[in-house]
């Protein structure tokens, strides 16, 4: 199997009055149409990791490839390009515009990309939406679902742009367990069905352990790969 | 049509939040039709005062200038060599006229600039009827001419000026002169100069400027007329007015007269460096309220665009979570100021036309002047749009450029 994403020696500090280094020599791999599962305690340097393999922050010292490329010294256009390609994130809270309709808030990273005309993507929104059974919402305004809703439509808008990686940001921490258990099916489908890469930060031990793999980390360092 | 994405976000924020949108674009919308209205009404007045002013002056007045004698002219009169030292020298009466003035109108004529040139004859005057005198000048005019260049059939108020032409020894005088001597048209009137010897004048024609010490002391008559009260030839002539295509070259045709004539030309700018004066504190003061005016709309873009990015902080970052560059959000927050100035502009352009429209009918009746002088001149309209244009894209590029800075690991992780 290809590898999706290669992080090698990754350090980073916090100068924040005092040195603190949150991630200490991590390296990962993470191969295509695996579902990966990062777990620890709060403060262990999960979701800066994630942030740093998301190419959001940059401010990091190592080597960081997506899909056989380096993207470390990019420029941030470059890896503006990149995340709008390539990668599809999912956060604990949606972060839907509240002034656009659901269908509009899936289209606007497609329209972003600007590969396909708009009702190409159009289209393929619905198709999305239909995915996650949120279709009927479509025209509704953002803020007007609930946010078992505005979770799904969030997920839907992470995969317009057909990303060979997923990645959530305690995707599920914010939704009770029905809806917790719909996400991580289609989350399974994805990967099983579709071949595109997961890899969450999640607080959830049920959610992780349903995963494929789990990276567990403590300090700053990884202490196992789940292999 | 294909929209960009940056396009439609800006319009969607625009409107999701009308009321903001609609007091931005109202401050640029005051900003602009103020601008409007006041370059409009600075440029009627200056016309007006220009076009004044060229009812009585000319664009370039050629004439001799009284010299002061110097030891040049004893040089050339003694033909002697030595050098010579004049103590407590004295002015020179030129008596003399121009020279050769047909010739030189001639010369004048062939310049390409210039449209009209006509000589003229001035004379210092005692108007005398019955037994009252006034002093006051007679100018010896072409009246054909000088109603060319000078508009003169516009301030009659009685009689017709033609009759200059007809009727031997006729006068055109001004109102304060007729209302003085309490004279009328077809009146006689006793005209003496200095040098020649007291002649009888008919009244032909009353006329009125707008300016009382022209109205008290001129009068027109005939150049032959006023080469005899002076008692002088018909080659006499005193000045020699000359109107150009273009009155802003006047400055550079007269010192070009000057060189190829020796004579003084004298432009209306320097005739009327009060008028120019006065156009440019005008300018001042214009320029400063409507600076203030644009600066307080540039202000109000930049305060609502502001704010919106708090507002919005957490959608900026998701949008670059998302893959959007620094450059798309600074597009979509700068097309927001972009949208509330061209509202603003183009509504501003209609009201700023209206407000003009309007303003040039209300009645003032002062002199000839009826109504306000308005002037509706293309160019404003382009300049205001431009300025608008310009406060809005400088008000909005700072907040746009906040924007762009948003850190969305920093936002998201809170």
């Amino acid at each position: 199997m290809e590898t999706a994403l290669k992080g090698t020696g990754i350090n980073k500090v916090f100068h924040d009055a005092v040195n603190l280094q949150v991630l200490k020599n991590v390296s990962l791999e993470v191969k295509t149409g695996e579902f990966v599962s990062i777990v620890g305690k709060s403060g262990c340097g999960k979701s800066t990791l994630l942030y740093v393999l998301s190419t959001m922050d940059t401010d990091y010292e190592g080597q960081l490839e997506i899909n056989q490329t380096s993207v470390t010294g990019k420029s941030l256009n470059d890896l503006a390009r990149i995340r709008n390609e390539s990668i599809g994130f999912v956060f604990q809270f949606h972060y839907l515009l509240p002034d656009f309709t659901c269908l509009k808030n899936v289209m606007i990273p497609a329209l972003r990309l600007g590969k396909l005309s708009s009702k190409e993507i159009e289209a393929k929104a619905y198709e999305k939406l239909k995915m996650f059974g949120v279709e009927d919402q479509a025209l509704k305004k953002a803020n007007k679902l609930s946010g078992g809703q505005q979770q799904r439509v969030a997920i839907a808008r992470a995969l317009i742009n057909e990303p060979t990686i997923i990645m959530g940001d305690e995707p599920t921490g914010n939704l009770d367990s029905k809806n917790t258990n719909i996400v991580f099916d289609l989350f399974q489908k994805l990967t099983k069905e579709f071949g595109q890469t997961i890899i969450t930060v999640t607080h959830d031990e049920d959610f992780a352990k349903r995963s494929d793999r789990i990276i567990e980390m403590a300090d700053g360092e990884i202490k196992s790969h789940g292999h | 049509m294909k929209i960009s994405v940056n396009t439609e976000i800006a319009v969607t924020y625009l409107s999701a939040r009308k009321k903001q949108t609609a007091v931005a674009a109202l401050g640029v919308m005051f900003g602009i039709s103020m601008f409007i209205f006041m370059q409009s009404l600075m440029k009627g007045t200056n016309d007006y005062f220009e076009k004044m002013s060229f009812n009585s002056t000319p664009h370039i007045r050629l004439y001799s200038e009284n010299k002061v004698a110097d030891a040049h002219m004893l040089t050339s009169y003694l033909q002697d060599p030595s050098v010579k030292i004049l103590t407590n020298p004295k002015q020179l009466i030129q008596t003399q006229g121009l020279n050769n003035p047909y010739g030189l109108i001639r010369e004048i004529e062939r310049n390409p600039q210039i449209t009209n040139v006509t000589p003229q004859v001035t004379a210092d005057v005692i108007y005398t009827s019955g037994s009252v005198q006034i002093n006051g000048n007679v100018a010896g005019v072409n009246i054909d001419q000088e109603d060319k260049m000078f508009d003169v059939q516009s301030n009659m108020l009685a009689g017709d000026l033609h009759d200059l032409n007809r009727v031997n020894n006729g006068l055109l005088i001004g109102k304060g002169v007729a209302d003085k001597l309490s004279l009328h048209v077809g009146d006689n009137i006793t005209v003496t100069s200095g040098t020649g010897s007291p002649t009888i004048m008919k009244v032909v024609g009353i006329f009125a400027t707008t300016v009382k010490q022209v109205d008290d002391t001129k009068s027109y008559a005939n150049i032959v007329q006023a080469q005899n009260l002076l008692g002088k030839d018909r080659s006499y002539v005193t000045d020699i007015k000359i109107n150009l295509k273009d009155y802003n070259n006047a400055p550079a045709v007269a010192r070009e007269l000057e060189t190829i004539t020796g004579y003084k030309a004298e432009d209306w700018v320097k005739a009327n460096e009060q008028l120019k004066a006065a156009f440019k504190i005008r300018a001042v003061i214009l320029n400063s309220v409507i600076g203030v005016i644009l600066l307080v709309a540039g202000f109000g873009i930049y305060n609502i665009l502001n704010m919106t990015i708090y507002e919005k902080i957490k959608e900026i970052a998701i949008l670059k979570a998302q893959g959007f560059s620094g450059q798309a959000v600074t597009s979509i927050f700068l097309q927001q100021a972009i949208y509330i100035g061209l509202i603003g502009g183009i509504v501003g352009i209609i009201c700023g036309f209206g407000i003009t429209l309007m303003v040039s009918r209300i009645y003032i009746g002062a002199g000839t002047l009826k109504y306000l002088p308005m002037s509706f001149y293309i160019p404003h309209y382009i300049e205001a749009i431009c300025f608008g244009i310009l406060t809005t894209v400088a008000a909005g590029y700072f907040p746009a450029r906040k924007a762009s800075r948003v850190d969305p690991v920093t936002i998201i992780r809170g």
